[in-house]
């Protein structure tokens, strides 16, 4: 007789998605946290009075997450407060022009005939291939699980209209994104969203090109902070009895015979289940937290294989006025190809210069109940981090690296910044992996190639152990807040199936 | 002798045809062919 119907290690979105659909079906479920706070990388912490987001700062594709909401009796938009973003965001090129892309496709294109007539009418093809994408991605490619070439035939077989779009998948995304645009400082605008999956334009597979088309569909921050998405899961879950225990470090995922039967937690308490659905980085699971005898050698060189995916430096600042900027992102960016030569000449090489580029995310823009009356916050994403600096530790560079940043900050983009920083905090890839436990503070779990992707990433059902499913950045189909949530949906539906 | 000539045109072919790519498009594929050995590996995991 197992304590409960099912086990949920870690509460990011995709575990409590997960673990409150599967309360839904009726089953007893606990889901147990190591932080002491729910939801992950979409999450906030409070500092004196400010509320401050660990990473995510806004989401797309909110459908996506309603489809989860949906299935529990309820809405989305009734759980979480969800403020509209709009514009997407300003980027700030590196030669100080500025563009802004407002979610009205009309008012964009008149914003890049500003700065690029040339490239309209290739805005508007790429508009036009990229809303075709997506509705055929929508309708097969999220919800629906990609466990081997059977399912992947399956799913283009269910969505064919995919196959039209299928030389999407063979490029880059700053090959998807030549094909219609010329104008340089256009690409550059658009560039950045390709560490939105975590890998440069040149290496970023194609069909992520949808990604600056997809944010005019909508984008959203939740009011009082990130967290309120989790939470609103959390809620949907409890209510159906679903339990979350905080400050509860899972060790080990007991197996016998090839069958998940309970997790051992860091104070030696033992908790069995049916079913064991994993939020943490499968790599970590299986190479640390399986007794190895379990795994065939093929699937242990598998899990070998994968290489976590960047990470991403973070610097939180709470402000004293308001900062000179318009809107709720600001993109600082540099051309297209320096974006590229950074991950191969400075990050693979464990360098982090000061001089910059990420995204400016000004939260108490959308909500300005985040801080203190009249005071701001600023979440300052950086270009991916190397976990290994070169020479020297993030523990001995962090408070220079940050000085560094913040003064690069200041001449280019805040002026003044200095002299209104209330708190500053940084958190490197060092400090996301303490606070997350995740592997090389790898936040999108590992990378997203497209040897990494569908029926190459680890699978939602395990194809090792019975009884054990995978949620999260580390599953099909991959990272981002949509995207988990998905992960929790099909994690959920293949239970339904297999586990009755 | 005649399979071995076709091999070798093609691979010149698409040794050109490679040569001639811009440096972002090979990096791409270079980033894929390095972990094709893996796919036989992952797809078991």
């Amino acid at each position: 007789m197992s304590d409960y119907d099912v086990i949920v290690i870690g509460a990011g979105i995709g575990g409590l998605c997960a673990g409150a659909l599967l309360a839904h079906q009726g089953r007893k479920v606990l889901v147990l946290e190591q932080a002491p706070r729910v939801g992950g990388c979409c999450s906030t912490y409070e500092w004196n009075g400010y509320k401050i987001d660990i990473g995510a700062s806004i989401i797309e594709f909110p459908q996506v997450i309603n489809w989860a909401f949906e299935r529990m009796g309820t809405t989305f938009q009734k759980e979480v407060d969800l403020i509209a973003v709009d514009p997407t965001f300003t980027a700030r090129l590196h030669d100080g022009t500025e563009i802004t892309f407002p979610i009205d496709l009309d008012k964009t294109k008149e914003e890049i005939r500003k700065l690029a007539p040339e490239d309209v009418r290739g805005w508007e093809k790429y508009s036009q291939e990229m809303d075709g994408f997506l509705k055929a991605a929508l309708d097969g490619f999220f919800v629906t699980p990609a466990r081997s070439l059977w399912d992947v035939c399956k799913l283009f077989a269910k969505t064919p209209t995919l196959l039209k779009y299928g030389s999407l998948f063979f490029g880059s995304y700053e090959g998807v994104l030549r094909k219609y645009l010329k104008n340089e400082k256009l690409l550059e605008a658009l560039s950045f969203h390709s560490f939105y999956c975590g890998l440069p334009p040149a290496l970023l597979p194609g069909h992520f090109s949808m990604i600056p088309y997809a944010e005019h569909g909508g984008i959203y921050y939740a009011r009082g902070g990130m967290i309120g998405i989790p939470l609103g899961l959390q809620k949907c879950g409890e209510r159906k009895g679903m339990e979350v225990r905080l400050n509860a470090t899972v060790e080990k995922v007991i197996v016998e015979n090839r069958t998940a039967r309970a997790v051992k937690l860091s104070d030696g308490t033992v908790i069995s289940a049916k079913i064991i659905v994993s939020n943490i980085n499968s790599k970590k699971l299986y190479t640390e937290m399986i007794d190895q005898s379990n795994i065939s050698r093929l699937a242990r060189a598998g899990y070998k294989s994968y290489r976590y995916s960047m990470a991403t430096p973070m610097i939180y600042l709470c402000l004293d006025y308001a900062p000179p900027l318009k809107d709720h992102h600001t993109l600082m960016t540099v051309p297209m190809q320096k974006m590229n030569d950074y991950w191969f000449d400075h990050y693979e090489k464990g360098e982090f210069p000061a001089e910059q580029f990420g995204i400016l995310s000004w939260t108490t823009r959308s909500d300005p109940s985040l801080a203190p009356p009249g005071h701001h916050i600023i979440a300052v994403t950086l270009a991916p981090g190397p976990y290994r600096l070169k020479g020297t530790t993030w523990d001995n560079e962090k408070e220079t690296i940050m000085q560094n940043v913040i003064r690069f900050l200041e001449s280019r983009y805040l002026p003044g910044l200095r002299d209104h920083i209330v708190h500053a905090d940084f958190s490197t890839p060092v400090d996301f992996e303490k606070r997350l436990l995740s592997p090389e503070g790898a936040i999108y779990a590992l990378r997203q190639d497209l040897t990494n992707a569908m029926m190459f990433r680890p699978s939602a059902k395990s194809k090792q152990i019975r009884g054990l499913y995978l949620v999260g950045a580390s599953t099909h189909p991959g990272g981002g807040v949509p995207t988990v949530t998905a992960s929790g949906m099909i994690a959920a539906d293949l239970i339904g199936k297999y586990e009755s | 002798m005649k399979a071995v000539m076709i091999i070798a045109v093609i691979l010149c072919c698409l040794f050109v045809l490679y040569a001639t790519f811009p440096k972002s498009r090979k990096q791409f594929l270079k980033n894929l062919l390095s972990q094709a050995k893996d796919l036989i590996p992952r797809y078991f995991t």
